[in-house]
């Protein structure tokens, strides 16, 4: 059925700017895929056979290190547990691929008949990204219950747990797995005769990596890895992002597990255990965990890094061939030198630039900016939306207590589309506390949350959003190593999926509109405290809210500045047809705006009206100034 | 009945050397939230120490508050010289920080040792045991759970009636506001560390006695031990680390026993499982710690 719909409506697809998005991450990820096979052929022609060994490994660590990626760069999540679902791609491969007559030696009593399955190493692939996806899922439900985010430990353990359980049944299930000392070992041809599979792998995990992080669901997984509780007030929901990110993540670990065992012939438990877990990840950590350019980088580092660190081992200075005396370091000329260059370089890293070599710097968006004009000019920003979407927010009665402390009792405000409603009261008066019961943050103890008669108390903060009423932060939750743009795009590709037959505002708008403009490719972290707080609002307003919930806008804000925050927040609803409630403790910036007032004290709304009547109230007074007044 | 009885006691005794390797995880978690996991390696480093001083003819007598010295200079050591770089880093780096401290700890003695297994001989009376009605206790068991006994009420003085306790509970609970009362940061991380390397210590004592050999990475278990049963007790929490450590080291036991003969060998696995499934459904671990976030 052909609906017609909004001139955004292309936009709602998996990728919001397709030559941005697509045809420039293509392009990029080619060339990257060319220097990177030019250099190992370049290589391996110098080094002949044990170089050619190198180079290949090299590729096949590159793919599993770019399918890591997929998941940590993306979802701030770190996973130690990559290299178990390995474990369990490359256990299921080998099982699926090993002809029955050589099965028969190694596991004659293989459970369910596996020892007669021949599926030929193809089918054999197949088979090992089901069974590691199908298990993916079932960690990845954990990992959400477990409340995963960037940097989450209790995430980071299970995945740890997924290591050692895979590790631990390989170990001790000889019957499947041929044990710890005898391991499977097989000759589908020894070593790979050709090496087209690999380049189509590497090339493939390159390009899905980066199509990934530009798609719709990988720009919303990154919200929600900067911040998770933001990314949920912007009506993202990080739980769904992050599955689709470990799935596909997962899927690319399968294929590269299933070639490392292909072309080292045999697969033993520690194959895919501790080690190559910290080979893996150096490498990602090395080259700039966020990047897919600096996967691909760092694995190329890493493994320069440590083969001269063997070859040093062995041989000291001599691998120069310059005649320089090594003898003085003979202490750390020894074998197992690259052992610890590992350790070092992932500690190094860690201490010193803990965002690694290429933070999250792409070629391919390097590529972009320099090929593509920019708009220098402003856009004007359009008409104001003809404002059909009448809506009315009803909070009534609602109550909070926190152990003994009644923060909120019995309060409660109303507000309709084209309306500015203000709540003010002194610092403790609940204030911030009802904008969290509003948007899901905080449970009330008894009450309601009305929006055009529908019952929100009790929904999830993401679909409070989505509902419609979207807040900002008193104390600033910008997504930090995104853009100015890219913040204000991510909540709008949110909007755009729910209301795709309404016309949203283009990103560039809302920028130039909240006096951005000059700053649009800026990092939010790099903002100063007056344009973090404009950021906020354009963010807000992206989602295209019926109500846009302000929490102290002005906080910190000089006069002259408040002022300017006055006529921001206007235009901003205007733009967008929102009503808004905001919170603020500064009289003067409140009574600029509002259209009516609400006064909370001590958790009750002690006085209404419009900003003339609130200023009169005696008992707004003594809330502010204390019992004198009175 | 006997046999449960049996189980009972043996879990306890594992369990009380989890628990402390538990409680010296959960110490540095709350002050600094970095989940330790090289943690493992004061035991690595006071394996050395014990493979060495007892080839040298020493007596496990002098050998266990050497090791227990080891144990806390190198807890002291690794502080100074990765985790105090990191601080305040995000979790992601602090993780991290530790997997590589782990790493570096043992590739060293990958290089400068070798990766062989370097044995030790046992104390005498480890295998021992001793009838108490129709049980037969080990002598280790019981001086394993009388020593941690006597350990966790001295750590728990220590924290709740001394200054250093305070300072260290107010350090967990907020450790910037600790800071602006006047808790000197590196005096009560320090101590921390300190503390740590102490419980790992006598920890480490009872598992190389039982063990009776080390490897560069023999520190891997005892801290993947340390790790879960914090994290199974509730982080931050140090009663809960304790708990953590007795139920990890009783299911142990307890699974090892009455599993059937042909999976009894993937025990260690089967409590993975389980400890996946308990985040599942209880995310915070077995006592919640109060945590709000402020928005």
């Amino acid at each position: 059925m052909a609906e017609p719909r909004g001139p955004n409506a292309a936009h709602a697809g998996m990728f919001p700017n397709l030559r941005r998005d697509v045809a420039f991450p293509i392009v990029g990820v080619g060339l990257l895929f060319g220097v990177f096979v030019a250099v190992g052929l370049l290589y391996q022609n110098s080094f002949g056979g044990a170089g050619e060994r190198l180079v290949t490994t090299a590729m096949i660590n590159a793919i599993i290190v770019l399918g890591i990626q997929i998941y940590v760069g993306n979802t701030g999540v770190l996973s130690f547990g990559h290299i178990g679902f390995g474990a369990i791609a490359g256990y299921t491969f080998a099982i699926f691929a090993i002809a029955p007559a050589e099965k028969i030696k190694r596991i004659p009593d293989a459970p369910l008949g596996l020892t007669d399955v021949d599926m030929g190493s193809w089918g054999a692939v197949g088979v090992a990204i089901a069974v590691t996806v199908v298990v993916a899922v079932f960690v990845g439900i954990g990992l959400a219950r477990s409340g995963a985010e960037s940097g989450a430990v209790a995430a980071t353990v299970i995945t740890l747990a997924l290591l050692f359980v895979t590790h631990e049944v390989a170990r001790h299930w000889p019957e499947l797995t041929g044990g710890e000392r005898a391991g499977l070992s097989f000759r589908i041809g020894g070593k790979l005769d050709t090496r087209v599979p690999i380049y189509l792998a590497l090339a493939g995990a390159l390009v899905l990596a980066r199509l990934f992080a530009q798609s719709r669901r990988g720009r919303l997984a990154k919200a929600g890895r900067e911040d998770d509780l933001a990314a949920r007030a912007m009506g993202v929901n990080p739980m769904v992002q992050q599955m689709i990110a470990l799935l596909t993540s997962v899927a690319v670990v399968s294929v590269g597990a299933s070639l490392k065992v292909y072309e080292t012939g045999s697969l033993l438990p520690e194959d895919f255990f501790f080690f190559f877990t910290l080979l893996t990840l150096t490498m990602l950590i090395v080259g700039g965990r966020n990047s897919v350019t600096g996967a691909l980088f760092g694995v190329a580092v890493i493994t320069v890094g440590r083969e001269l660190a063997r070859r040093m081992g062995q041989d000291g200075f001599e691998v120069f061939g310059l005649g320089l005396d090594s003898e003085p370091l003979d202490w750390i000329f020894r074998e197992n030198l690259q052992t610890v260059f590992l350790g070092v370089a992932m500690l190094g890293f860690m201490i010193w630039r803990p965002k690694g070599l290429l933070s999250d710097w792409e070629f391919d968006d390097w590529l972009y900016r320099r090929f593509t004009r920019t708009q220098s000019a402003p856009p004007v920003p359009q008409a104001t939306m003809s404002d059909e979407n009448e809506a009315r927010l009803e909070v009534s009665n609602v109550s909070v207590v926190f152990g003994g402390f009644q923060a909120l009792s019995q309060s409660g405000f109303e507000v309709s589309s084209g309306e500015v409603v203000g709540i003010i009261g002194p610092n403790g008066a609940g204030k911030t506390t009802m904008l969290n019961v509003i948007t899901g943050l905080v449970p009330a103890t008894s009450g309601q949350v009305r929006l055009n008669g529908k019952e929100l108390i009790g929904t999830p903060s993401h679909e409070v959003a989505r509902a419609g009423l979207v807040r900002t932060f008193q104390n600033l939750r910008l997504f930090g190593s995104l853009t100015v743009r890219e913040n204000v795009e991510v909540t709008r590709l949110v909007a755009i999926a729910e209301h795709d037959d309404r016309s949203t505002p283009e990103t560039d708008v809302l920028v130039a509109a909240a006096g951005l403009w000059d700053h649009r490719d800026r990092r939010a972290s790099e903002l100063d405290y007056g344009n973090s707080r404009r950021l906020e609002l354009a963010r807000a307003a992206a989602a295209r809210p019926l109500f846009l919930l302000l929490d102290e806008p002005t906080s910190g804000m000089s006069d002259t500045e408040s002022l300017a925050m006055v006529e921001q927040v206007q235009t901003m609803a205007a733009l967008v047809g929102a009503g808004v409630v905001v919170i603020d403790h500064d009289l003067d910036f409140i009574i600029g705006i509002c259209d009516r007032i609400y006064c909370l004290d001590r958790g009750s709304v002690i006085a209404s009206g419009t900003p003339v009547e609130i200023q009169a109230d005696p008992a707004v007074q003594a809330a502010y100034l204390g019992s004198s007044a009175s | 009945m006997t046999e449960l009885l049996q189980n009972l006691i043996d879990g306890l005794g594992r369990g009380s050397i989890y628990a402390l390797l538990a409680l010296g995880v959960a110490v540095i978690f709350g002050v600094m939230h970095l989940l330790n996991f090289a943690h493992g390696e004061l035991i690595t480093v006071s394996g050395y120490v014990a493979f060495w001083t007892i080839s040298e003819g020493w007596s496990w007598y002098l050998v266990t508050p050497v090791i227990i010295g080891t144990a806390i200079v190198t807890s002291l050591v690794i502080e100074r010289v990765a985790f105090s770089r990191v601080r305040g880093s995000s979790d992601f780096t602090l993780l991290l920080t530790s997997f590589g401290v782990h790493f570096v700890v043992s590739a060293i003695f990958l290089l400068y040792v070798s990766a062989s297994v370097k044995t030790f001989s046992e104390p005498g009376w480890v295998a021992n045991t001793f009838p108490v009605g129709s049980l037969n206790i080990e002598v280790y068991d019981a001086v394993v759970i009388g020593v941690t006994l006597v350990t966790l009420l001295a750590t728990s003085w220590l924290i709740q009636r001394t200054m250093f306790g305070l300072a260290l509970r107010a350090a967990a609970a907020d450790f910037d506001t600790a800071r602006l009362m006047g808790v000197r940061s590196d005096t009560v991380i320090r101590g921390a560390f300190a503390l740590s390397g102490l419980l790992a210590g006598i920890a480490g004592v009872f598992w190389l006695m039982r063990s009776g050999h080390t490897t560069p990475t023999v520190g891997i278990t005892p801290m993947l031990k340390g790790v879960l049963a914090a994290l199974i007790g509730g982080l931050g929490s140090l009663r809960g680390a304790v708990l953590g450590g007795i139920v990890l080291g009783l299911a142990e036991v307890l699974l090892r026993s009455r599993l059937p003969d042909s999976v009894a060998s993937l025990t260690e696995g089967f409590v993975f499982l389980m400890i996946a499934l308990l985040f599942i459904f209880r995310p915070q671990g077995l006592i919640r710690v109060a945590h709000a976030e402020r928005v």
